[in-house]
């Protein structure tokens, strides 16, 4: 587990941003780190769970049934939660964990540990990955990053200097259905033609983003919710509302897609403009709305893109992320159900796999089903009925197609996969915090943006490390 | 194997005034033997139906005829007939017949079950067996009638199927499916399925016309009832 990171120093990293397809090539190519084998002799990878709230339980769903770990200490504030995972981990390897309160002490008192996952409130992500790098673990931690732009930093700045593994929680990455979107649809037969805009969004009822409620007789003492940086415990179970422990909406549900605005269009945007408000939520000090537009310069030529992020009304269709191009779009999701590629009733571009490239040969769709590099789907838009039409310009309707498989294990459960086999030398991370950082560079400065009301033209110093 | 010896024409009988020995007539021996397989086909399988379970299995999606390198799998469902998979009536059936009062036991007879339960030591949580073994939890507790006779059904479907398919006391038999869809159809009724209790009938003018033929009945392991 040795294996020192690839070194993108700072000059490096400007000279990437200021052109974009710089910082295309660096988006494009994530996966730099890697481990040596696992330590403990039994080869079994020794691992500690810090932070056993709601999003610490999914991943340790997700890694019930990856092979090979030994969980052998976890760690929560409260004994709630704490007691909770030492009762999941038992049942699982019929044999308890050590159980703490503090990292510090975990840190100081464990031996043998090969790498900690991490899902606290993201204001502790940063100090909790800086203490568990320099004590020479592994680390997977849950995005963002970190409520602060800063505290990304030196988290890229630990991950390079530990030289050990630092996987940022953007499970999308490992997921296959993503993967394979990337390289054999975009990259590979370009279905979508010129990608020119980008829509993506969350969109989550008013019932769905209440407060979290707690049971006052587990309740945490004052003293204790005041060591970690807590005001009471309504701030304690409802931390995402807060400005300085998160990021808010557009961290906690749009840097996932944002990500993979990014990812997909191998580059980081230029600017950003976005507006936000409190229009239901009004005592929040986070926006229960936010809407951002990002522009992009990419070897294709210029991008728009789209974000929102409601919590006040799940009308639209849940959450994806829609790549709109001259040929095609390709609506992806981590839900199937919202999953959708259409191709648009005009004439086709080259097919980038014909044997002869310099004939040009239609894009055939049909060849791209018989190869099984798509399914077929009804479109779910549909021309309308005679006499209905609005305007002569109306497009045509597009033919409907669909990814042609699924994802069949929880979704965090390949981001894992890949981090643990990183740690056994057998893989390169995805994720890792170099990478993660430079796409989540630009969505810091979404909230200051919607703000000041002004629009951000990023400068390389504001998107580097 | 017995045939019918009862006085009747012999197959080189002139006589006019003789009767047709039953085991003799062609065309109703065929009837009879059509008939008994139908409803034997129709037994057997509709018992063996109550043990099919579904086993999905995730296969990896071919792309240019090899499977992909991502992951990504594409979802089977598999028939597959196992013990553990028994449901004598189905769940969506269950539920509604669950509801019925008609389904649970008279009260002095619950309770009688009760009090001998309690006298043999058991133990009550509610209306829950503490202590008793599942097999058995799953007989005593409400709905008792249900409960009893979701157990019973496939079996009794597989035993009358092949009794009535191998000729073993075919009236009996015939008589006993007979009642066994009586009691579906009462079923039927309380819940007012009203195509499901049309098609029993139809069952039950099949296993009477079975009746009136067996007379005819050749290839019979047990002949007599």
């Amino acid at each position: 587990m040795e294996t020192p990171p690839s070194s993108i120093n700072r000059r490096d990293f400007l000279a990437k941003t200021a052109v974009g397809v710089g910082a295309g090539l660096v988006l494009g190519t994530p996966g730099l780190l890697r481990a040596a084998t696992a330590g403990s002799p039994s080869n079994a990878i020794n691992v500690a769970l810090v932070g056993q709230g709601k999003q610490g339980q999914v991943l340790f769903d997700a890694m019930r049934n990856i092979p090979g770990l030994h969980f052998q200490a976890v760690c929560d504030i409260w004994d709630y939660n704490r007691k909770g995972s030492v009762g999941r981990v038992t049942s699982l390897q019929k044999h308890k964990p050590k159980a703490y309160s503090d990292i510090d002490d975990m840190l100081a008192t464990e031996k043998g540990l090969d790498a900690v996952v991490i899902a606290t409130p993201d204001f502790w992500h940063s100090p909790h990955t800086v203490k568990c790098l320099e004590a020479g673990l592994n680390v997977y931690c849950e995005k963002m990053m970190s409520n602060t732009i800063d505290g990304a930093r030196a988290m890229v700045k630990a991950m390079e200097k530990s030289g050990k593994l630092c996987q940022i929680g953007h499970q999308r990455r490992s997921n296959p259905r993503y993967r394979f979107t990337l390289d054999q649809l975009i990259n590979g037969s370009k279905i979508c033609g010129q990608i020119v805009n980008v829509n993506g969004q969350w969109n989550r009822a008013v019932k769905s983003s209440q407060n979290i409620a707690y049971n006052p007789n587990l309740k945490i003492s004052q003293d204790i919710l005041a060591k970690y940086g807590y005001k009471d415990m309504h701030q304690f179970m409802n931390w995402r509302f807060f400005r300085d422990l998160s990021g808010g909406a557009i961290s906690d549900l749009g840097a996932h897609q944002i990500d993979i605005f990014n990812w997909f269009l191998g580059t980081t945007p230029k600017s950003v403009y976005a507006t936000g408000g409190n229009s239901y939520f009004k005592e929040r000090e986070h926006f229960d709305n936010v809407m951002a537009l990002f522009e992009y310069d990419t070897p294709q030529g210029q991008v728009r893109a789209f974000y929102q992020v409601l919590t006040t009304t799940s009308a639209g269709g849940g959450y994806w992320e829609s790549f709109m191009g001259t040929e095609g779009t390709i609506k992806i999701s981590e839900n199937s159900a919202f999953t959708e590629i259409f191709k648009e009733a005009s004439p086709a571009p080259k097919d980038p796999s014909a044997p002869q490239p310099d004939k040009p040969i239609p894009l055939s769709w049909d060849r791209l089903v018989q190869r099984g590099l798509l399914g077929r789907k009804a479109a779910t838009w549909v021309a309308p009925a005679a006499g209905g039409v609005v305007d002569s310009r109306v497009s045509a309707p597009p033919e409907g197609f669909s990814l042609p498989g699924e994802l069949n294990k929880p979704p965090h459960q390949p981001h894992l996969e890949n981090f643990f086999a990183a740690v056994r030398g057998e893989a390169k991370l995805t994720c890792d915090a170099r990478h993660a950082f430079m796409s989540e560079a630009p969505i810091y400065w979404v909230n200051p943006s919607a703000l000041s009301q002004l629009p951000i033209v990023f400068t390389p110093e504001q998107l580097s490390v | 194997m017995t045939t019918d010896s009862t006085d009747c024409c012999k197959a080189t009988d002139s006589t006019a005034s003789c009767k047709a020995c039953p085991g003799t007539d062609l065309g109703l021996f065929y009837g009879a033997f059509l008939l008994r397989i139908w409803l034997a086909v129709r037994t057997i399988q509709t018992g063996l139906e109550k043990y099919v379970g579904t086993v999905g299995s995730d296969q990896p999606v071919a792309i240019d005829g090899k499977p992909n390198g991502y992951g990504l799998t594409a979802a089977t469902n598999l028939k597959e007939y196992a013990l553990s998979h028994y449901h004598g009536v189905p769940e969506g059936l269950f539920k509604k017949f669950a509801t019925e009062p008609l389904m649970r036991l008279p009260a002095p007879i619950e309770t009688g079950i009760k009090e001998c339960y309690k006298s043999l030591g058991g133990k009550f949580s509610g209306e829950k067996l503490a202590d008793a073994p599942a097999a058995w939890a799953k007989f005593l507790e409400e709905p008792v009638m249900l409960n009893i006779y979701n157990v019973v059904l496939g079996p009794a479907l597989l035993v009358l199927g092949f009794m009535i398919l191998f000729g073993i006391a075919s009236r009996t038999s015939l008589f006993l499916l007979g009642l066994l869809y009586i009691s579906l159809t009462w079923g039927l009724i309380l819940i007012k399925e009203d195509s499901g209790i049309a098609w029993l009938g139809i069952h039950m003018v099949l296993v009477v016309m079975a009746l009136m033929l067996a007379k005819y009945n050749r290839l019979c392991l047990l002949k007599k009832w």
